[in-house]
């Protein structure tokens, strides 16, 4: 039963990330009734789970926080802010509530008591319906929502008083106000019979009106309303659809156009315009309801839930599949055995494709993060009294779940010193001439073998000479030492500094940019910072986009293989050794690009080789290319990272070993470390 | 040669390193291989000959000649590697040991580990457990988690230090036993 138990705190915990998620859209876009149903989906849900294993109170209180929703799809209650409000507090407390032993807390009483009166009093005046139009549907029988616009009708109305209307007592205004009462109306006032100033008679009414009524109710109900003005008038009334569209920009826009151009509409080309934009609506609702369908197919189909023990045996057994098929391709290459190639090539192509959708089991999206992102960062501009969007790009960028996990606690931090210290107040933005909501972007993006993360803000920026100053003054650096802006910009990385002049709340707890980057490296990321004073602070993470198998390139120097990770690499060139010494400062000219290199023979302390021809690898090394010389190019490889273990840990400019199909180790180069190390030693 | 554990027992391997006699508790010991061909890592530290390939993992293997402050040597047919099991930081992580030669599997009770003298403030005694005399010869029992453990760089000069110390105690020990 306990198993059970656990089961349903991390489906409810899901269920409730979900709501969440909805919620934050939802408040974007309060129309929206497919976030609107969502809501209630997940409520009802979450209800149904809690009764069945006996979590009573989630039960009470989600069904009373159903209610509020059930309402909402009804249309009896509109979704206010109030009410997002208190559903994102109610959502806070559900996951306090999944942890039963809170409910001895008073503290908590007090809240969960709070929470549920506050409920009871949004779902319970709306009980009584909020007057709009009568027919509504009774909350208890939850039928598809949107029953009502369905039965919308959209009318084509001329009315044209006669210029005695005034004498007895009629005010045509009155009539358009009541017609207003019976749906949504456009209504376009004529004024061309308008005489020139001098021959205006006040008493006398100029105007006529054509109205775009659409409304549940019929044609006599719109009769009605004018009623007593029948015979002071000449009335026209017409349907002209059977939907409403006057929510159809394109029908609106084409209206206006009329009456600019030809001051008069006219029932003829109003009916003409109707007919298509009719058929435009219905087609646009027709596909709103297959998109729905396919949506919740979709979801159907894409959650299941396999335990991650059971991810990583498969991913050790993959492992071993593509280091077993190395040693029968090598077996194949020394063996000439009849027919015996064309099935390695195909257990080489199978274990490729498995070796793929096997990784990509375990890359899940970084949207996963940005749900919470978008609350921490909405909580905290309301407690921090800044107005602040926060704009999420590339969220379906995917990277290996260990990398997510550990990525949540340092993005927060970021986020949490954006806001804090880079957003400024909203005056002081004001007086910089910068929009008084400040922006925070969050962007994430494939990058060869890299995913890059970049937090930006378009807040104070960073001063470089505070920083140099703080940093002497802690004793971090000498004064008379002279640093690059860049140089200056990496010491907040540095232990003990933190720029905050003050210590809040949020920032500033002692915990620094140090333990960011720290915690970054320890997933084999990197971080950087660029910072324009006044400007903004740029914050970029480079990490790696999976943990255990890469494309490679094999390669042999001094008779000993290393993998070059394919990612890495632009072009292959290969040129005669006395023509490349010749060459100036290391450079050479290949396809017209000066091309720096490096002999790898020569950095790793070997004997330079006897041989005729060497190849340059081409690599990208921060936006620049550079050629890395080897012995010989063996081939493609897929390479089955191993770890150089801990005596290694140090050493980084190897990112792990792989095991060659005749079982000796062949080392994976980092190229970006490599590079930079050389380029140290030369300088 | 697979398995050479036993229940926390005195059971010692003995490995010599030019003339000197160590030994580690044989439950630090998972393998002892022949000397094999070992994948150099370029640009690492001298003492760190390089990896191989053992049962599918990658093994780093430490001359422990090197490491230990002597000097090195070729390798002969009694070159071994001796596959250790080390505690670093509480995790268990394998590293192989390249020694001379590899003596035997002896028991040294544990009233027969002499602790080390006190000879001075020079001496690094967490890396050594003690010493035992047995055939009037002296065997210094390392302790194996500490040795091949620690930070690679200064336990280099902290164990060339520690070696020779070892030697001259050795000496200076012997003739005072032998009366």
């Amino acid at each position: 039963m306990d198993d059970f138990r656990t089961k349903f705190i991390e489906e409810a915990s899901e269920l409730i990330e979900k709501m969440e998620d909805a919620l934050l859209d939802l408040e974007k876009s309060p129309d929206d009734e497919n976030l609107i149903q969502l809501v209630f989906r997940v409520m009802h849900t979450l209800k149904g789970n809690s009764s069945m294993f006996g979590f009573e109170q989630i039960e009470k209180f989600t069904h009373n926080l159903e209610t509020i929703y059930d309402l909402v799809r009804n249309q009896q209650l509109a979704l206010s802010e109030e009410i997002i409000n208190t559903t994102l507090a109610c959502v806070d407390h559900l996951k306090n509530m999944l942890d039963e032993s809170n409910y001895e807390d008073s503290d908590f009483m007090t809240t969960h008591n709070g929470l549920m009166a506050k409920i009871l009093y949004i779902a319970n005046p709306s009980e009584h319906p909020m007057g709009t139009d009568g027919a509504s549907p009774s909350p208890t029988a939850p039928q598809s929502t949107p029953a009502q616009p369905e039965e919308l009708a959209t009318y084509y109305i001329l009315f044209e008083p006669h210029e005695t209307i005034f004498n007895n007592g009629t005010n045509p205004l009155y009539l358009l106000d009541e017609l207003s009462e019976l749906g949504q109306i456009k209504a376009f006032a004529h004024l061309n019979r308008m005489p020139a100033f001098e021959q205006l008679d006040t008493d006398l009414c100029y105007t006529y009106w054509e109205i775009f009524l659409s409304t549940d109710k019929d044609l006599d109900a719109i009769n009605e309303v004018f009623i007593f003005v029948e015979s002071d008038c000449k009335l026209d009334i017409q349907k002209i659809s059977d939907v409403n569209i006057l929510n159809n920009n394109k029908f609106i826009g084409e209206l206006e156009e009329l009456v600019r151009t030809k001051s008069d509409i006219g029932l003829a080309s109003a009916q003409q315009l109707a007919m298509r934009s009719t058929s435009q609506v219905k087609h646009a609702k027709a596909e709103v309801v297959k998109k729905e369908r396919i949506n919740t197919r979709e979801k159907n189909v894409s959650s299941i839930r396999v335990s991650s023990e059971k991810l990583d045996s498969l991913m050790n057994l993959v492992s071993e599949l593509v280091i077993t098929q190395a040693r029968l391709s090598l077996f194949d290459n020394q063996h000439d055995v009849h027919g015996l190639t064309p099935i390695v090539e195909s257990v080489q192509k199978l274990s490729r494709q498995l070796r793929d959708l096997a990784f990509g089991i375990v890359l899940i999206p970084i949207e996963n993060l940005i749900t919470r992102f978008q609350r921490l960062v909405r909580d905290l501009s309301v407690e921090l009294k800044k107005e602040v969007d926060f704009i999420a790009d590339g969220t379906d960028t995917e990277l290996d779940k260990t990398i997510i996990d550990n990525l949540a606690d340092p993005l927060m931090h970021i986020l949490r010193n954006s806001l804090d210290h880079g957003i400024e107040e909203a005056e002081v933005r004001i007086a910089h001439g910068k929009p008084v909501k400040g922006t925070i972007k969050f962007k994430a993006y494939y990058s060869g073998a890299s995913v890059i993360i970049q937090i930006s803000d378009d807040g104070a920026g960073m001063n470089p000479e505070a920083i140099r100053e703080k940093a002497i003054q802690k004793g971090i650096i000498a004064p008379e030492r002279k640093l690059s802006k860049k140089e200056i910009l990496d010491l907040i990385f540095l232990p003990g500094f933190s720029t905050a002049s003050k210590v809040t709340d949020i920032s500033g707890r002692g915990v620094g940019m140090d333990v960011v980057r720290k915690k970054i490296a320890a997933i084999r990321g990197e971080v950087d910072v660029d910072s324009e004073l006044g400007r903004g602070t740029t914050i970029t993470i480079k990490l790696p986009l999976t943990l255990s198998i890469i494309d490679g390139l094999l390669v042999s120097i001094n008779k000993t293989s290393y993998v070059i990770p394919l990612a890495a690499i632009k072009k292959i060139y290969a040129v005669d050794k006395k023509l490349k010494y010749g060459s100036f400062n290391n450079l050479k000219t290949l396809d017209d690009e000066q091309i720096p290199f490096f002999s790898l023979r020569k950095e790793f302390n070997l004997t330079p080789s006897d041989e005729q021809m060497e190849q340059i690898v081409v690599v990208n090394f921060e936006d620049s290319n550079v050629g890395l010389v080897v012995d010989h190019v063996e081939g493609e490889y897929q390479a089955v990272l191993k770890p150089l273990g801990r005596h290694y840990k140090s050493h980084d400019i190897f990112s792990g070993a792989t095991i060659l199909g005749n079982g000796t180790v062949a080392l994976v180069m980092d190229t970006n470390k490599i590079i930079k190390m050389f380029a140290h030693l030369t300088h | 040669m697979e398995p050479l554990t036993s229940n926390k027992s005195n059971s010692y391997l003995t490995f010599k390193l030019g003339e000197e006699q160590y030994a580690a508790h044989v439950d630090k010991v998972l393998n002892i291989l022949e000397m094999s061909p070992l994948t150099h890592v370029p640009k690492a530290p001298e003492y760190m000959k390089g990896v191989m390939n053992l049962r599918g993992a990658v093994l780093p293997v430490i001359d422990a000649r090197i490491k230990f402050g002597m000097e090195a040597t070729e390798y002969t047919s009694n070159t071994c590697i001796v596959v250790l099991d080390v505690d670093m930081d509480g995790d268990s992580v394998h590293v192989g040991a390249i020694v001379d030669s590899v003596q035997a599997v002896i028991e040294i009770k544990t009233e027969q580990i002499l602790p080390l003298p006190t000879l001075g403030s020079r001496y690094k005694a967490e890396y050594i457990i003690g010493m035992a005399k047995l055939d009037n010869k002296f065997i210094i029992i390392l302790n194996m988690d500490a040795v091949f453990s620690a930070d690679e760089i200064t336990t280099l000069k902290i164990e060339a230090e520690t070696t020779a110390m070892a030697e001259e105690t050795a000496e200076a020990e012997a003739p005072t036993e032998a009366n």
